[in-house]
């Protein structure tokens, strides 16, 4: 028999529902979760077969239902995304490469980010830091290259002439290594903001069904 | 309000449910899974059990109902509802209302029972 609380199925409804709640007040909000978990542990007392856990949860009905339902009776509206949202995503993946004011557009991005009422705090970390700068960083490789030290291959060309000083020329080329290093890191520069960026709108989409 | 939705029985129910809850703890104090079970035994009624616990709250909150915790003979301490006094009230006043407005619209809509 499996208890309430390790139950996966259980666990699951559990997360939708801390995620369905947060613009809850924190003290209802806490308060709610324990009550739906209670009725669980009670529901699930006597047996808990999958097929129970399983008529538990949907008899409990949806998460955002419980949400909105809460929502309703405390009198305040359950935040849904909207144009401060896709501007936010926008702003956060191109922002910084506008021709005038770059950094600004990623700036403001973030600030309408943090502002909003429909992502939790995880997903506003994950919108800041995942790769601050969006795509700017991938842009930025692409117009100026760094030389890299380690892929380069470098001889040394000792000049001797007879009337003056001993010349020693160091030349260094790129590698092919250098190439695919370059390659990798861009491909990395530009997936990082885009799937943050479909990360943010998922989850958006997802807190305003 | 555009007639004929089903937000509108949907309206309806909620505000009536208020009433069966109060009225579920006329007799006796129950915990709320206890009150989710009695109140899915009457068909139609809830859709979702859930969302019995903001209502719940709200009833609390409003000073119609109370609660306390206590003993559960299998696991944590249980918390019991039950009414207050402005619950009961509240509770009797609606009694009489509804007898009132049931027959009314029963007698409109051509439902009402023989007597």
């Amino acid at each position: 028999m499996t208890t309430a609380a390790s139950d996966p199925a259980v666990r699951r409804y559990l997360d939708e529902l801390r995620r369905a709640t947060q613009h809850l007040p924190h003290h209802r909000r806490d308060e709610l979760i324990e009550e739906i978990e209670a009725h669980i542990r009670e529901a699930l007392a006597t047996h808990a077969r999958e097929a129970d856990v399983r008529e538990v949860l949907e008899r409990l009905g949806d998460p955002h239902a419980i949400a909105d339902e809460e929502s309703r009776r405390l009198g305040i509206d359950r935040p849904r995304a909207g144009a401060h949202e896709w501007a936010a995503v926008v702003l956060l993946l191109v922002g910084g490469l506008l021709p005038i004011l770059p950094v600004v557009g990623w700036f403001v991005g973030f600030v309408l980010l943090w502002a909003s009422r429909v992502w939790s705090t995880r997903d506003k970390l994950i919108g800041t830091f995942v790769l601050p700068g969006g795509l700017v960083p991938a842009v930025s490789l692409l117009l100026f290259p760094p030389p890299i030290p380690v892929a380069q291959t470098c001889r040394s060309v000792t000049r001797m002439r007879e009337d003056g000083p001993t010349i020693v020329l160091t030349l260094c080329e790129q590698s092919p290594m250098a190439g695919i290093l370059a390659t990798a890191a861009l491909i990395v520069l530009v997936l990082l903001p885009v799937l943050t960026a479909a990360y943010l709108v998922r989850r958006a989409l997802a807190a305003s069904r | 309000m555009v007639v004929g939705r089903d937000e509108d029985v949907a309206q309806l129910r909620r505000g009536v449910l208020e009433y069966c809850v109060l009225a579920l703890l006329r007799e006796q104090e129950r915990y709320g899974f206890e009150l989710a079970r009695a109140l899915a035994e009457v068909d139609g009624l809830v859709t979702s059990e859930g969302t019995l616990y903001p209502l719940l709250a709200r009833l609390r909150r409003d000073g119609l109902l109370e609660t306390r915790w206590r003993e559960s003979p299998s696991g944590p301490p249980r918390r019991y509802y039950r009414l207050t006094a402005e619950g009961r009230a509240a509770l009797e006043r609606f009694r009489a209302e509804w007898t009132r407005f049931r027959d009314a619209v029963d007698h409109v809509l051509g439902t009402g029972r023989p007597r």
